[in-house]
């Protein structure tokens, strides 16, 4: 079935002299340790919690970090450097901090990537519909667009949820809208490209619908483009949310996301506790990883992509 | 012909700052408490809180309050600040906003001052020579600083430089009178921290748009032809990549002047953004309102430049079809 | 206790570093909390004042909506501005001790109804004028009526009028009597102004600094007043008062050398301020508390045995141990923390953790889960609620937590939501902070718990002039609070401020950081 349908495809694009060839991209190093990082956290979303040694939650018992001989009763359990109780050290209250990442893994990860294809949902949806529309629908979109663009992201992001609470749902709700600003510009001005190709107009004459042309022409032309800038668009929101937490904007207590660990370990650093640090590393080398995966993808497109994303 | 874009440019803009002021005022009214709960806190009374909303015009209903703003708003005259009146305090935005307008485009001169040829040589080196290890070593490094959130760029300043090092101040104070040196070094931590991070978007985005251009088939003629590649870049690439890099940087400078929440958080530096936050944190609206405006008008206003520069330096657009 | 004297000496004369001092200490076995309180000590011992300087404070919050006008004063902010540029009728120092200030001399009648003051004459305002009986009724007239925005008018519930009886005296008149009238009256919020004020922002009153400049959200500029009525103090030329928001930062703008004064530490960073040479934390014993409000006129804080258990399940030595880092004391669920001195009930038994009465209660009133808001009002809040909650999973209750932002807390949840979160500062005495929180009918009775008994001793203590007799009502009213009402306290707080090691002169006032935020008049700095 779905192979009938990729050849169906195929067929189609070699009836269309102009429309771009499909090629198999094929990575260089940096891409593959890309996706070499970009599984491992995938599968760390989906297990975190069953391999995590402790609960997200959970206080460390100050008897695990009793000295034997000592007669101190209570010794400090937070800020502690990585040991066999703790692999990557406690964090300000004493919890495990290799836990808290397993457990965030799920909710920083989670919470942006549900965001963004949130985002490209409306983004896209409305973008095209203004690029195909009448020039009426498309002044409004773009103004209301506009309006959106022009308040930085943060301070929609602050004043929101400073309304209407910090759930999960909302902050998903909220950054899709946000950044399904930008996606809707690319969408628009790709889906404008489109319309004025060759190929759309041979399908005008050729007398097809307006339904058929947007899902027959216009979203396989864009998609190659938009999959790459949804890999940049996640690592923004990544950021975004991060960006939130550290302002204390963050998901509930006792839940972990990466952001807000960095932001209530911070007093630590100036101890040399490594509290802070993981998550960070966490944060870094998921958003690296896609940027290098993105780079290579579109190194491999011809560069024309990275002139539309900005 | 031009000026009739122009007149259309500006309609449209004033067309989106009128959004802006709507989706401002119902987002600040979702907020929970008005300004005089706000200033009264903990210790307020039915009574207080009542008398104080009368003096506030609070009392008002909202939409009431919205069409008086926009009424003096039309003539020029952004208001006064509602927690000024409240605690009594000169409270006329304009002065509020003067010393913090100032602020801020410092620090945005400042950085940008440094980080647009920074960002345009590095760029266009990489660019030159791409698959070496200057490319390399650009492509990898900007890249790990676009993935690195700012506030992990600002803290890990502030204990190398100001903690470990003491050759800097960690905040941003300043005493008033500063010139020359004193305000560099005042001003340099959150200058160090927005420069990477806004060169590290610049540089790529000038990589990447030279390169496209290199791809073109009137390049590769050129390259055929046995022109130097160097001479290339600089005589033909650059000219055609010029409006991609000019809007971002538009938009990098547009992200200077509000975005900025975290710099002017961790440098306690009291610029736009942390004006905003503040007015938001008291429901100032009028204040919150002249804000959202000063941060929508330099959007347009800058991608209105960066639009006008790729219209000057692109002879196709100059006439379009 | 003759080496500690010996040691703080050294430490002092620069003989010895403050590490070089906290291992000494340690090695007398005094632990680490008592030693580096000792070091704080140590800058009283230091020697005469040293005239000039100026110094940088940096608080904690700020924004458009910094005042100078004394009666709407909210933050810590606006009441160190107004030590610093105005004065009240009497002063509050060491030991909670009262001084003249403005009032040069105070009377009561035997009943404490009616309050004579004699007003200093000769006082010259900073923008000219002397001041008068007129400008103080004025002023104090400003805290009447009902619609007064006055942020203490609960204090001043019982005025009958201010009344001036000639140029220097006034005479204050009072439905019910107070015998704690005159310590009321050295609140941030009781300054006197010049009459017929309406712009603040320059600053109306007689203070020992001037207002250079003011920008609210910003800072402000200090100078001395060179006209000043006291010859002692002023020390310093010059004080700049701003705020730094983000903890970190103040943190270390502090231990860079940018600011010489902080407020409100956190206990998470007191270790590192120790380890430093140059700076020292200034811990101060108080009635600052965070507590948990359970609304008493719905559930879950109707039902008792609800409120017990979530008292029982409070860990309170480790919250004072792992969370305050030691710098304050186990909470006894009522508001009278020793640093109220005589009116603290010691004989009242202390509550500890106990899981097993915690359940017994939950298992006895049924209810199974809960929703508590927090916000982070205060240092150890969140922390406790984050405890309470792995505790209670752990004897099988589902506590619920709903973070919400500081702003916008007190209209929208406090008082409001069911369960709740709240902190209080020390009030001036223990009478006034029962009254504010307790009084039946008042309006920030916050767990909505309405007693008749406690009125009654309310209106008897303050009348009351025999200590034992007063300590036994005070007692009563703890104890009343302790059981009945809708409030769980685990915890009283310290004061928690840094300051550069050149800083001295601060008072041990509790009702205020960085010693009640009165340092400016006295403090001085190392040249």
């Amino acid at each position: 079935m779905a192979e009938t349908e990729q050849t169906d495809t195929r067929m189609h694009f070699d009836e269309l002299p102009d429309a771009p060839p499909r090629r198999k991209i094929k990575l260089s190093w940096p891409g593959k340790i890309g996706i070499v990082v970009l599984v491992f956290w995938t599968v760390i979303v989906a297990i975190g919690p069953y391999i995590a040694p402790y609960h997200e939650a959970e206080f460390l018992d100050e008897s695990l970090f009793v000295i034997p001989g000592s007669d101190e009763m209570y010794p400090d359990t937070d800020f502690q450097p990585p040991s066999k109780i703790a692999f990557l050290g406690t964090d300000y209250l004493g919890r495990d901090t290799l836990s808290r990442i397993l457990f965030g893994a799920r909710t920083t990860i989670g919470i942006s990537f549900i965001a963004t294809i949130f985002a490209y949902l409306i983004g896209v949806t409305l973008g095209i519909a203004a690029a195909v529309g009448g020039q009426k629908l498309d002044m409004i979109l773009s103004r209301l667009n506009d309006a959106v663009l022009s308040i930085p992201a943060i301070m929609l992001g602050l004043v929101m949820i400073a309304a209407l609470g910090s759930t999960i749902p909302l902050l998903i709700v909220l950054t899709g809208i946000i950044y399904a600003a930008s996606v809707f510009r690319i969408a628009r001005s790709l889906g404008q490209d489109v319309m004025v190709s060759d190929f759309v107009e041979a399908a005008r004459v050729r007398g097809e619908g307006l339904w058929w042309i947007i899902f027959r022409e216009i979203l396989p032309n864009v998609a190659m483009p938009l999959a790459t800038d949804f890999g940049l668009r996640f690592v923004w929101v990544i950021l975004f949310i991060s960006a939130l937490s550290f302002l204390g904007l963050g998901v509930q207590p006792p839940m972990s996301d990466w952001g807000s660990m960095v932001k209530e370990n911070l007093p630590g650093l100036i101890y040399g506790s490594v509290a802070p640090l993981m998550p960070s590393l966490a944060i870094a080398t998921l958003t690296i990883s896609v940027n290098m995966l993105v780079d290579d993808i579109s190194a491999h497109a011809g560069g024309k992509l990275a002139g539309r994303m900005n | 012909m031009i000026w009739r874009a122009l007149l259309g440019r500006f309609g449209i803009s004033i067309v989106t700052l009128w959004v802006v002021s709507v989706l401002i005022f119902i987002g600040t009214n979702l907020l929970p408490g008005d300004v005089a709960a706000i200033l009264l806190g903990q210790m307020a009374t039915p009574e207080s809180l009542a008398a104080l909303q009368a003096k506030l015009g609070m009392d008002q209903p909202g939409y009431m309050r919205y069409l008086m703003w926009l009424r003096d708003v039309s003539t020029g005259d952004l208001g006064m600040s509602k927690a000024g009146i409240a605690q009594g305090n000169a409270s006329r935005i304009v002065d509020i906003l003067e010393p913090r307008i100032f602020n801020t485009l410092r620090l945005t001169g400042m950085v940008a001052v440094v980080s647009i040829p920074v960002a345009l040589a590095l760029g266009l080196l990489a660019a030159m020579h791409p698959g070496t290890r200057l490319d390399r070593t650009v492509t990898f490094s900007t890249l790990s600083l676009i993935s690195l959130p700012d506030f992990l760029v600002a803290t890990f300043l502030v204990l190398i430089f100001a903690v470990q090092l003491g050759w800097l101040p960690s905040i941003a104070y300043l005493r008033g009178a500063e010139s020359g040196w004193d305000l560099i070094k005042a001003l340099a931590m959150p200058c160090l921290t927005l420069i990477i991070v806004v060169s590290a978007q610049m540089i790529r985005m000038t990589r990447a748009t030279v390169l496209n251009v290199m791809s073109s088939p009137y390049i590769e003629m050129a390259i055929l032809k046995g022109v130097p590649r160097g001479r290339i870049i600089l005589r033909h690439a650059l000219l055609n990549a010029i409006g991609p890099i000019v809007n971002v940087i538009a938009l990098n400078l547009a992200w200077l002047v509000g975005g900025v929440v975290i710099v002017e958080q961790i440098f306690a530096y009291p610029g736009l953004a942390k004006l905003m936050i503040d007015a938001v944190l008291v429901r100032d609206l009028p204040l919150v309102q002249a804000c959202a405006m000063i941060f929508c008008a330099s959007y347009i206003v800058l991608i209105f430049i960066a639009d006008m520069a790729s219209i000057v330096s692109n002879p196709r657009l100059r006439h379009p079809k | 206790m003759k080496d500690v004297k010996i040691f703080q000496q050294m430490h002092r004369d620069g003989l010895m570093t403050r590490r070089e001092f906290l291992a000494a200490m340690s090695a007398l076995g005094l632990s680490a909390s008592v030693a580096s309180s000792l070091l704080v000590s140590s800058s009283a011992l230091a020697g005469t004042p040293v005239r000039g300087g100026s110094v940088v404070m940096a608080s904690n919050l700020h924004g458009p909506d910094d005042t100078l006008d004394p009666i709407v004063c909210t933050s810590t902010i606006d009441y160190t501005r107004q030590n610093t540029i105005h004065n009240g009728l009497i002063q509050i120092w060491d030991d909670m001790s009262l001084h003249p200030e403005l009032a040069e001399e105070w009377s009561v009648n035997s009943n404490a109804t009616e309050y004579m003051f004699k007003i200093r004459q000769g006082v010259e305002f900073h923008s000219g004028g002397t001041l008068s009986a007129d400008d103080v009724v004025w002023s104090m007239n400003r805290h009447l009526g009902e619609d007064s925005p006055s942020s203490i008018k609960a204090f001043f519930a019982n005025v009958v009028e201010w009344k001036k009886i000639d140029g220097s005296t006034v005479r204050l008149t009072l439905s019910s009597p107070d015998a704690d009238m005159p310590i009321k009256l050295t609140q941030f919020q009781a300054k006197i102004v010049k009459q017929g004020t309406t712009d603040f922002s320059k600053g109306a009153g007689t203070g020992p600094y001037i207002v250079e400049s003011f920008e609210p959200g910003i800072k402000s500029l200090h100078t001395r007043n060179p006209n000043y009525w006291r010859s002692t103090g002023q020390h310093l030329d010059q004080i700049e008062i701003t705020a730094i928001t983000d903890p970190n930062a103040r943190l270390n703008a502090l231990l860079s050398g940018s600011i010489d004064m902080m407020t409100v530490l956190s206990a998470k960073s007191i270790k590192q301020v120790e380890a430093t040479d140059g700076v020292e934390v200034m811990s101060v014993p108080a009635g600052l508390y965070g507590g948990i409000c359970c609304l008493k006129n719905t559930m879950p804080g109707q039902d008792d045995d609800f409120v017990m258990a979530m008292r029982w399940i409070q860990d309170r030595e480790k919250i004072v141990r792992s969370f305050l880092k030691g710098h304050g004391q186990v909470g006894n669920d009522h508001p009278i923390s020793p640093a109220y001195g005589a009116d603290h009930c010691h004989e009242l038994e202390q509550r500890v953790y106990d899981p097993d009465k915690a359940k017994w209660h939950l298992n006895k009133c049924g209810i199974k889960t809960a929703e508590l808001y927090v916000a982070p009002v205060q240092g150890g809040i969140e922390e406790t609620c984050l405890l309470m909650q792995q505790n209670l999973a752990k004897i099988g209750f589902d506590l619920k937590l709903k973070k919400v932002p500081t702003d916008g807390y007190w209209g929208a949840v406090w008082m409001v939501e069911p369960l709740n979160v709240v902190t209080w500062n020390m009030r001036p005495t223990a009478n006034a902070m029962m009254s504010i929180q307790f009084g039946p009918g008042g309006n920030w009775n916050d767990t909505f718990w309405n007693s008749d008994r406690m009125g009654e001793l309310l209106k008897m203590s303050l009348a009351e002039t025999d200590p034992a007799k007063r300590h036994e009502m005070h007692c009563e009213m703890q104890t009343l609070v302790h059981n009945d009402a809708g409030m769980v306290i685990p915890y009283h707080t310290n004061v928690l401020d840094a300051v550069s090691s050149k800083m001295h002169g601060f008072s041990n006032v509790p009702l205020g950081q960085l010693g009640g935020n009165g340092w400016a008049e006295f403090a001085w700095k190392d040249a």
